[in-house]
């Protein structure tokens, strides 16, 4: 039988197999919360992994999606140095062209869903509670479901390669391993573009389609949690004035995730259709293509947005930190990221002015497209002025958040010059809109989780790190990532096509820079890496919760007073 | 625990996480390092990768820790067992690059010497964790 279907087969009889146990005896609301009235107990957490299976603390599953995505992010860190090993030598030597495509199809996928979104929703289930005043995420147990799903999805998606080491080893034991050979890692890009995605016959993209629509569904699960916390679970001191930037933006991107991801489910939905069941949503003849990129990219802009909205905030929090000032313009700040969230929902044709649309259309999303560009300079405006004239001090944190800004201005304005429809003709699917978007993903999304896990590593560990490693690691990742995506943006305006494994040899200097920069990245992610490890294991234990002498300039705000409370209690 | 036997715990612990990262490093490079041949080669047995491998496993298990500890006065540095695993290990990893790399050439040596290198470092480590958390030898 076909693989598809006896998936789905065997997930509806255990969801009805649960439905039917569960129906009756319990007294639980749909939501997982108890029945008002009903005798509830407080009980110790379980010790050991137990408690980490069974837990509901918003702090542990906070910890746990922190985990999980330094495992994914490692992972998928080692598919791009796989890549630009390959991209040393002209010619494809080292991995095939079918390998390469499969690199830069997990890679992607691996990046976007399973590592910077997990990080984001980690740190905003560990730190909102605090931050808003509440004891808890809104919804504790649809808070463990949705980051259970996430493993379950990871493995789906990653199927390929995951059934080939259980191949590997079962091989000697003499066991049957022709069916898990079958499955082979995907190479339909993680934008999915049929008719290649729709004809593609390795059964694995199947499973990817589907690891990929539960991922999108406990990211729904994760952004509603969000949404009602911030909404219903404030401390009756914590109001929309004073509410601090960082949960604005997860609000606003929790927002973007209830509307963009469903749309992706269903799009993948009729794609699973099309290649199992004959239906003909994407066939040729009916324009199916150009249907696909539609509702794939009204997916996929608000998700890039998704993804930044949140590093905005990190930013805006942890500058005004080590300036010793307030955000410049608050309010403003809170405004474009609430507008930025509507107009990113207008843009999504960008990604198609090579199509054969209509150019009055195309005219009409380039005049959106240059639009969002002003609430992103908004932002960039008020940070520079936030720094200016402050009291700066260069730790890890805030290396970080103004080196995030320097990179994100490169990545802005080429994202600018690639909404211009004339200009986009030229460099559509050139290495120019790679290094534009890494500018972004890497240059501020990445830096703004390193600030965030320095600014806030005592807060989780109760231990401080290496400080000069941290700073050593913040300069040698700005080098590393001009370094690194720079490049690309001239090998793109010489026309190198993306998505290559060989390309003619005199683009080879600029390619080996880059391999170069990646490898500099590396370094510092194996720096921060051993940081984080190691000051667990023996860093200097916080006694005083103000390590960052934030009273002095009044900004020792609530997750501090929380962390403070907790370390009276010991 | 005696410290030989925090040791050999040890370097059980390190070369279980060993072993898997070898592993899924081997599949994820989509078998072009070919890392099982690799160790053959280093431990004297080209071709045979089974024998090769388990002979590294004792190794691993028994041999190196055992000489850990056995100069572990002697190893310079720091005072933290883990971090002197590491420095250990990377030694070790030196010979592994030179007598296991056969023919391998080209761009593949630096995903070869990074996926090498991280699963040495990560052996090195466990067992200087494992070895003093049993020890108790304060880090
Ligand atoms: C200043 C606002 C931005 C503008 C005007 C902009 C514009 C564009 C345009 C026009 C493209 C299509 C290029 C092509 O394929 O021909 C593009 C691609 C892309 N952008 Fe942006 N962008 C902006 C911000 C961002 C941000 C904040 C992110 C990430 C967080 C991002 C991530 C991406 C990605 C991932 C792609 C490539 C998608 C693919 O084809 O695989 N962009 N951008
Ligand atoms: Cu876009």
């Amino acid at each position: 039988m076909n693989p598809t279907v006896l998936f789905v087969a065997v997930l509806i009889s255990l969801v009805t197999l649960a439905l039917l146990r569960t129906t009756g005896s319990k007294r639980l609301l749909a939501d997982g919360g108890y029945i008002e009235g009903v005798e509830t107990t407080t009980r110790e957490k379980p010790a050991g992994i137990l408690r980490w299976i069974t837990t509901v603390d918003h702090a542990d599953i906070g910890l746990l999606y922190l985990i999980l995505a330094t495992v994914t992010g490692l992972w998928g860190g080692i598919d791009a140095m796989m890549m630009r090993t390959e991209l040393v030598t002209p010619e494809a030597t080292v991995w095939t062209a079918e390998t390469y495509n499969a690199l830069f199809t997990v890679h992607g996928t691996t990046m976007l869903f399973f590592f910077a979104t997990p990080v984001f929703t980690g740190l905003a289930n560990y730190f909102i509670p605090p931050l808003v005043g509440a004891d808890d995420m809104a919804f504790p147990r649809v808070n463990a479901i949705a980051f259970w799903l996430l493993p379950p999805s990871l493995f789906l998606v990653r199927a390929g390669l995951i059934t080939e080491v259980i191949a590997k080893v079962i091989t000697p034991l003499g066991l049957p391993t022709r069916a898990l050979f079958a499955i082979e890692p995907p190479a339909i890009g993680w934008t999915m573009y049929t008719p290649l995605s729709r004809a593609a016959t390795n059964p694995e993209v199947d499973l990817f389609l589907l690891g990929l629509h539960l991922s999108g569904i406990a990211t729904v699960l994760a952004a509603s949690n969000i949404i009602v916390t911030i909404f219903t679970e404030r401390d009756s001191s914590v109001n929309w004035a004073n509410l601090d930037i960082f949960s604005w933006t997860m609000l606003t991107a929790s927002g973007l995730i209830i509307f963009a991801f469903p749309m992706l489910g269903s799009a993948m939905i009729m794609l699973l259709l099309d290649r199992n069941f004959g239906t003909f949503f994407y066939s040729l003849e009916a324009g199916g293509a150009a249907l696909w990129q539609h509702l794939f990219w009204f997916f996929g802009h608000p998700e890039v947005y998704i993804l930044v909205l949140p590093a905005f905030g990190i930013v805006s929090y942890v500058l005004p930190k080590f300036t010793g000032r307030k955000l410049f313009g608050f309010k403003f700040v809170v405004y474009s990221t609430l507008a930025i969230g509507v107009l990113s929902f207008g843009v999504w044709a960008h990604h198609m002015f090579t199509t054969g649309m209509d150019p009055r259309l195309k005219a009409s999303f380039m005049a959106v497209s240059l639009a969002i560009a002003v609430p992103s300079a908004v932002k960039t405006f008020n940070w520079i002025t936030t720094i200016y004239n402050g009291k700066i001090r260069l730790t890890a944190p805030m290396i970080f958040c103004v080196g995030g800004i320097s990179t994100f201005i490169v990545g802005g304005v080429t994202g600018v010059f690639l909404a211009s429809i004339p200009i986009d003709l030229l460099l559509h699917d050139t290495y120019y809109v790679v290094g534009h978007f890494h500018l972004i993903l890497v240059g501020i999304i990445v830096f703004a989780m390193f600030a965030a896990s320095y600014f806030w590593y005592p807060i989780l560990t109760g231990r401080m790190f290496n400080q000069r490693l941290a700073r050593a690691h913040a300069w040698v990742s700005i080098v590393g990532t001009f370094l690194t995506f720079s490049p690309m943006l001239l090998l793109g305006m010489m026309g190198l096509p993306r998505r290559y494994a060989a390309y003619p040899a005199e683009f080879a200097p600029l390619q080996q820079v880059s391999t170069v920069g990646a490898l500099i990245l590396f370094a510092g992610v194996g720096m921060w890496l051993w940081n984080m490890i190691q000051s667990y294991r023996v860093g200097a234990v916080v006694t005083d919760a103000d390590v960052w002498d934030l009273r002095e300039t009044g900004q020792f705000s609530r997750e501090w007073e929380w962390f403070e409370r907790k370390l009276s209690r010991k | 625990m005696n410290r030989p036997l925090s040791a050999i715990a040890g370097g059980a612990a390190g070369m279980a996480l060993l072993s898997v990262m070898l592993v899924m490093f081997e599949v994820e490079t989509r078998s072009q390092i070919g890392l099982f041949d690799v160790i053959a080669r280093f431990v004297g047995l080209p071709g045979q990768t089974a024998l090769g491998f388990i002979l590294f496993a004792l190794a691993g298990i028994f041999a190196w820790p055992l000489l850990f500890i056995s100069l572990e006065n002697y190893l310079p540095l720091w005072p933290d067992p883990a971090v002197r695993g590491m420095g250990f290990a990377a030694a070790f990893w030196v010979g592994f690059i030179i007598l296991g790399r056969g023919s391998l050439s080209g761009p593949i040596l630096i995903m070869y010497g990074i996926t090498t290198l991280l699963a040495h470092l990560a052996y090195g480590f466990t067992l200087g964790a494992v070895y003093a958390r049993l020890s108790e030898e304060s880090p």
